[in-house]
C-alpha cells in the first residue's frame, strides 16, 4: 500500500463519516425538540394519573437514592395539599426500577406506577401488571413488606420474582419514608426491617 | 455478473425465510434470538425491527458499494448500520410514541446483531440494489419467523399465554422463560428444522454457511 493509497482511503472514510454524521445531525435537529415537549408532556400526564383529583401538582424537592436523582411533589386542591407524590427507585434483580407512588395526607399509598425497568421478561416485569400494582393500594408503611404465598394485608410475591417484588417494595417504602420524614419530621426506624 | 441461472426475488425471500435462515440454519444473531423471545409479542416486533433495518441497510450498502473502498468497507457499514437504527430510535420517539414505547429498547439493540453485517457483506456488498433488497426483506422475514416460532412456544410453555392471553392458568413450564429455556428452544427447533431438511429436501437446502 502506497501513500498515495492511504490517502485515498482515509478520505474516503472521512467523507462518508462526514456525510453520515451530517445526516444524522439534521434528522436529531428535526426531531429532539418534538421528543423534548413530548416528553415533558407525558411526564405531565403520569403525575396527573397519580392522583386524577388534585387540580395542579407541584414539584417541592429533590432527593437521591442508589445514586439516582429524585423528585417529589405536592398535589394541591385550592390551596389545600391533599398528598403527595414522590418518584423513587428500587434495586432490582437486573436494573433499577423507576417507581412514582402518590400518597395521602396521612402517607398511606395511593397508587404506584412503575415508570421504568429492565427486569427479567416474563418474570421480574410482571411488576408492571395492575394486579401487582393494585397490591400497594391503601398500604402503610407497616404493610409494605413482601410475603412468599398468599397474603391479605402485605404484599405478595411475583412467583419467580422475589427480588423485582421486594425492589418495588423497598422502592415504595423508601419513598413514603422520606416523605414522612420530611413533613412529620418522624422517622420510622421500628419498621425498617424487611420480611424475607 | 452470473446471467446463466437468475435468481428470483421469491427465491431470495425463500432462502432468507428457510435455506439460510439467520437463527435456524446461519446460527447468527443468537443473543437475541434467547434474550428477547419470552413473549411472542417481544419476539414479533423485534422481528418486526430487524426487517425493517434489515431492508434499509442492505439497499444503502447496495447503493453506496461502488464508491466503498473495500478495505474500509466494515467500519463504512457499520456507520450504515447504526446510522439507520438511529434515525428509525429518532423518528419513532418523535412521531410515533405508542410503537415507540413498545419497540423502542429493540430497536437499539440491533446496532450489534451480527446478522445485520453479515448481510451487508455476504450480499448487498455484491449485489445490485433490487436483489439487495430482495434479500433484506428475506432475511428479516426469516429473523422474524424464527423468534415468532421460538417466542411462540416458550411464551406458551413458561407462561401459559400467548401474546398475553391466557391458555392454561398456571405457568407449565417456568424454567422455559429463563435463558436456559432459550438454549433448550433454539436447540430443538433447530433440530427440527434440520430434520425436515434432511428428510424431505435430502439436505440439499443447509447452505453450507454455518459457524459465522
Amino acid at each position: 500500500m502506497t501513500g498515495k493509497d492511504i490517502i485515498k482511503i482515509t478520505l474516503n472514510l472521512v467523507i462518508i463519516y462526514a456525510v453520515g454524521g451530517l445526516l444524522l445531525a439534521g434528522v436529531y435537529a428535526k426531531t429532539s425538540p418534538i421528543i423534548f415537549i413530548k416528553n415533558k408532556i407525558e411526564k405531565e400526564q403520569a403525575l396527573k394519573k397519580m392522583m386524577p383529583e388534585a387540580e395542579k401538582i407541584d414539584k417541592v424537592g429533590d432527593w437521591e437514592l442508589w445514586h439516582k436523582h429524585a423528585e417529589y411533589f405536592e398535589a394541591k386542591k385550592g390551596d389545600e395539599v391533599i398528598g403527595y407524590v414522590v418518584e423513587t427507585y428500587g434495586k432490582g434483580y437486573s436494573s433499577y426500577i423507576n417507581i412514582l407512588v402518590s400518597v395521602d395526607t396521612n402517607f398511606i399509598v395511593k397508587k404506584i406506577n412503575v415508570l421504568h425497568h429492565a427486569e427479567t421478561p416474563g418474570l421480574g416485569d410482571e411488576i408492571e401488571t395492575e394486579w401487582f400494582k393494585k397490591q400497594f393500594e391503601g398500604k402503610d408503611l407497616e404493610h409494605l413488606v413482601v410475603i412468599k404465598g398468599e397474603t391479605e394485608d402485605k404484599i405478595q410475591a411475583i412467583t419467580g420474582a422475589t427480588i423485582s417484588t421486594r425492589a418495588v417494595t423497598n422502592g415504595v417504602r423508601d419513598g413514603v419514608a422520606m416523605l414522612m420524614k420530611k413533613y412529620t419530621g418522624e422517622s420510622e426506624e421500628d419498621s425498617e426491617e424487611v420480611a424475607e | 455478473m452470473n446471467h446463466e441461472h437468475k435468481i428470483s426475488n421469491w427465491d431470495l425471500i425463500k432462502n432468507g425465510l428457510f435455506g439460510e435462515n439467520t437463527i435456524f440454519r446461519m446460527a447468527i444473531s443468537l443473543c437475541p434470538a434467547i434474550a428477547v423471545t419470552t413473549s411472542l409479542k417481544n419476539g414479533f416486533l423485534m422481528g418486526a425491527a430487524v426487517l425493517f433495518v434489515q431492508t434499509m441497510v442492505n439497499i444503502t450498502v447496495s447503493l453506496l458499494r461502488n464508491f466503498i473502498n473495500p478495505r474500509i468497507r466494515i467500519p463504512v457499514f457499520m456507520l450504515i448500520i447504526s446510522g439507520w437504527v438511529s434515525v428509525t430510535d429518532m423518528t419513532m420517539a418523535a412521531f410515533a410514541r405508542e410503537a415507540y414505547r413498545q419497540m423502542g429498547l429493540y430497536i437499539q439493540l440491533i446496532v450489534a446483531f451480527a446478522s445485520i453485517l453479515a448481510r451487508a457483506e455476504m450480499f448487498a456488498n455484491k449485489n445490485k440494489v433490487v436483489p439487495s433488497m430482495f434479500d433484506g426483506i428475506g432475511m428479516g422475514l426469516g429473523f422474524m419467523f424464527a423468534l415468532v416460532v421460538i417466542s411462540f412456544f416458550r411464551e406458551l410453555l413458561g407462561r401459559g399465554t400467548i401474546w398475553g392471553y391466557e391458555i392454561v392458568a398456571t405457568k407449565p413450564l417456568l424454567i422455559m422463560l429463563l435463558p436456559t429455556g432459550g438454549f433448550f428452544a433454539v436447540g430443538i427447533l433447530m433440530a427440527f428444522f434440520n430434520w425436515i431438511d434432511i428428510r424431505f429436501y435430502g439436505g440439499k437446502g443447509a447452505g453450507g454457511a454455518g459457524g459465522h
